[in-house]
């Protein structure tokens, strides 16, 4: 890898932009974001920014389903960001569409557009499991090896199959 | 007006109407009107008589009929709940847009939901379905399926 695209993703990981979008989402999820950018959680130590046009964005930071008036717009969006870019999705209706699934002006989840690198599941997703998300994605960007997955039963359990 | 006088009033007014008006409980009537007295009711009601608001429309998918039911309300508090049902084949209400200017958003998603032709009903954007909404597709009618993922439209089906 040359020095310079070295110097490029060191710069991308330590000060990712993002791009906030209501694709449909009751508010919840959008008031956690904010909660978890401002000074209490400050996501802005990790040199993540909020900014207003998805032309300087690096990750877009969707909440809510994806609902046939938004889908086309969310399309728009993801286009008008230069590569590479993100997606993470926030909240339980991001995620997988949640309890709007079938809802007759729902499509489901941001997966069902978008290729989605993060899911951040909760109703609303609380800001730490907000920050966790973000902080994965930044540790996936880096090139080392990836960290093992806490299970979520001791391992013991789980190879004995007790796993409910 | 209390309720027992609102009753013999609409009662003394109309005769087709006698013990149409169910009071179920303090302040809360039901009136259930044939679908070709409708509009001469509504207007009394509504003009001589001190049910001067229109809180809601409801629309509801019965089997074999619609009922289209009128919230109305006097100041007092007391709300008339004004009953129609109308045929399953071409349904069709008249808009009362002339009368109550809020009906017009009501009616729009009566039309939009159900299918429930309004005449009267004035130019303007359909609303609360997307712009995109395929035609014939009603998403409160009991026998609706559901929309599959080429007509949920959107650029991607496009491609």
């Amino acid at each position: 890898m040359s020095i310079l695209k070295k110097i490029i993703r060191w710069a991308r990981i330590k000060s990712p932009w993002i791009i906030h979008f209501n694709t449909g989402a009751c508010n919840a999820c959008d008031i956690e974001i904010v909660a978890a950018l401002t000074p209490r959680y400050d996501l802005e130590r990790f040199g993540v920014i909020i900014k207003g046009t998805p032309r300087h964005a690096d990750v877009l930071v969707c909440s809510g389903p994806v609902t046939l008036q938004t889908q086309d717009r969310l399309l728009r969006i993801y286009e008008q960001m230069p590569e590479p870019k993100f997606v993470v999705a926030v909240g339980t209706c991001a995620c997988s569409g949640g309890v709007f699934q079938g809802c007759y002006s729902v499509r489901a989840g941001i997966d069902s557009i978008l290729p989605v690198s993060v899911f951040i599941p909760g109703c609303p997703a609380s800001p730490k499991a907000i920050i966790d998300g973000v902080v994965k994605l930044l540790d996936s960007l880096e090139d080392k090896p990836k960290k093992e997955m806490a299970p979520v039963l001791p391992k013991k359990e789980l190879a004995q199959g007790n796993a409910t | 007006m209390t309720e027992e006088q609102i009753k013999q009033q609409i009662e003394h007014q109309f005769g087709y109407l006698k013990d149409a008006v169910v009071i179920k409980r303090a302040r809360r009537l039901w009136l259930d009107v044939p679908m070709d007295k409708f509009e001469e009711v509504f207007v009394y009601l509504t003009e001589a008589m001190p049910l001067v608001r229109l809180l809601t429309i409801t629309g509801m998918d019965e089997g074999t009929t619609f009922g289209i039911i009128y919230h109305l309300a006097a100041e007092s508090g007391i709300i008339l709940n004004l009953r129609i049902h109308i045929p399953r084949e071409n349904p069709a209400i008249q808009s009362m847009t002339s009368k109550f200017s809020c009906a017009d958003i009501y009616e729009r998603e009566i039309k939009d939901l159900l299918g429930i032709q309004v005449l009267g009903l004035p130019e303007g954007r359909r609303y609360p379905l997307t712009d995109n909404w395929p035609d014939g597709e009603y998403p409160l009618r009991k026998d609706w399926k559901g929309l599959s993922t080429e007509k949920k439209g959107g650029t991607l089906n496009a491609q």
